[in-house]
């Protein structure tokens, strides 16, 4: 993994030093110290590993960051670059790279990003059975409840959801799932890690890859990631609205919190998820901190 | 036995000429295929926007043929962790003044770098280009190309005048 997007030496430093299995983020920044991040804590890379010692840290340049985006667009950036806009891009793997930089803008629209000052690896682990424990709350008579997980950025929401939808599939659950991943991250290994019945529509915002995906892979359950502003909710009322099951996350800290989203409103009302997981990062990514069900009473701590 | 070796040494001189001539042919082509390789990848990047490594891959025979193996070395910086060095990219390639190896070498440099309007811009400025250097190998071709053969036969029969 990253072996063709990193400098040769910082690839071997934390290939052979420190493992990648290790380390969830990689937080590059233009003359900065190269930062990682490994569990709850934060360490420099240095030439022997990891340092507290911000005297022995190795930095990043900005040819550096460059590079890296252009080794992870696989040489085109072009081919990136409504990613790029959207402020990250995703490589083949599934590693999502967020990048900072400058935005231009034409006609009040954004057209690209330059200068490229700071980019955050992400690198995604697979959990196994890290949802397992939910498993008999959001499924009911072998029917899946609309279910929504709910955690601030890094506690394993994807991590979640994927490990669900292999689940599912190792349990011979035949349910016909679509995957819309609008970031490319969903799928880390080829496939395999999404299990045997499902099919995937990456890079489509949620409502076109709602109407399409329902128009033509008539899916019993849609899984999706990050559903944030009015035109997702709106995506996953229509989804509703057919007939779909839906399992899908969205950010935030607390139950509180969430229930103080205006944007989430509609769906609060009108009960439309069954189900809400609320993860952490108390134990490390992916602490199941409870369960909850429609009217917001916790079903099981964790 | 005489008018045999005589007829071989004819034959040598003029495989000479054509010898000579091949330079300016496959200069001829290699411009013509780069104008191919731009006009082929601002459509495929505009359509498609696949990935450069794909596009190199599936580029028709002859194209590859008459790149004379640049888009075999430009694959291989794609595939490898390197940066793009001129050494590389024009090995086994002689037949490039400085100057046009210079240029073609900002073209490779420069694919893949830019947004898909930018990129398209580049496509189309450098075919501009390299279609007025496929336009003086088609010159130099018809002049400098017929021209080898030509001495090549001259040469040849007056060994043959000389001999006889």
């Amino acid at each position: 993994m990253l072996k063709n997007i990193l400098p040769d030496n910082i690839y071997e430093i934390i290939s052979e030093r420190i493992s990648f299995n290790a380390i969830n983020e990689i937080r590059m920044r233009a003359d900065k110290p190269i930062v990682l991040a490994i569990g709850l804590q934060r360490f420099f890379l240095s030439e022997r590993g990891t340092t507290g010692n911000l005297k022995e840290a190795m930095s990043a340049s900005k040819i550096m960051l460059e590079d890296i985006i252009f080794r992870a667009s696989e040489c085109s950036i072009y081919s990136v670059n409504e990613q790029i806009k959207k402020g990250f891009i995703v490589t083949n793997e599934g590693v999502r790279i967020g990048i900072g930089g400058d935005m231009i803008e034409e006609n009040g629209h954004i057209k690209t990003m330059t200068n490229f000052n700071s980019i955050n690896i992400r690198i995604p682990h697979e959990v196994k059975n890290c949802s397992l424990p939910v498993f008999p709350m959001i499924l009911e008579e072998d029917t899946l409840l609309n279910t929504l997980v709910l955690s601030p950025p890094g506690a394993g929401k994807t991590t979640f959801l994927r490990d669900f939808i292999c689940q599912l599939s190792e349990r011979n659950y035949a349910f016909n799932v679509l995957v819309l991943d609008e970031r490319g991250e969903f799928d880390i290994n080829n496939g395999k890690s999404l299990g045997n019945y499902s099919d995937k529509i990456s890079f489509a915002r949620k409502k076109v890859g709602f109407e399409n995906g329902i128009r033509a892979l008539s899916p019993n359950l849609i899984v999706t990631d990050e559903l944030g502003d009015e035109e997702d909710v709106e995506a996953v009322r229509y989804c509703a609205n057919c007939g779909v099951n839906i399992l899908a996350s969205a950010h935030c800290d607390s139950i509180e919190s969430f229930l103080k989203k205006p944007s989430f409103k509609k769906l609060i009302d009108e009960k439309i998820f069954k189900r809400y997981v609320l993860l952490s990062m108390r134990k490390g990514a992916g602490t199941i901190e409870g369960v909850y069900n429609e009217n917001f009473s916790r079903l099981g701590r964790y | 036995m005489n008018w045999i070796i005589i007829a071989l040494l004819f034959l040598v001189c003029v495989f000479i000429g054509y010898i000579f001539s091949l330079k300016y042919r496959k200069r001829y082509n290699f411009f013509r295929s780069l104008v191919l390789l731009c006009q082929k990848l601002d459509v495929e990047i505009n359509y498609s926007r696949e990935r450069l490594k794909n596009l190199f891959l599936n580029f028709d025979d002859k194209t590859k043929r008459n790149l004379q193996g640049l888009d075999k070395n430009f694959l291989e910086y794609l595939e490898n962790n390197k940066s793009l060095e001129e050494g590389n990219l024009f090995k086994n390639i002689n037949f490039l003044k400085q100057n046009e190896k210079d240029m073609i070498f900002v073209f490779f440099k420069s694919l893949g770098r830019s947004d898909l309007d930018n990129q398209s811009k580049e496509l189309k400025n450098y075919e501009k280009r390299f279609e007025e250097l496929s336009s003086l190998a088609t010159t130099e071709n018809k002049k400098y190309g017929t021209l080898s053969i030509k001495l090549g036969v001259v040469a040849g029969l007056m060994i043959v005048i000389l001999l006889c």
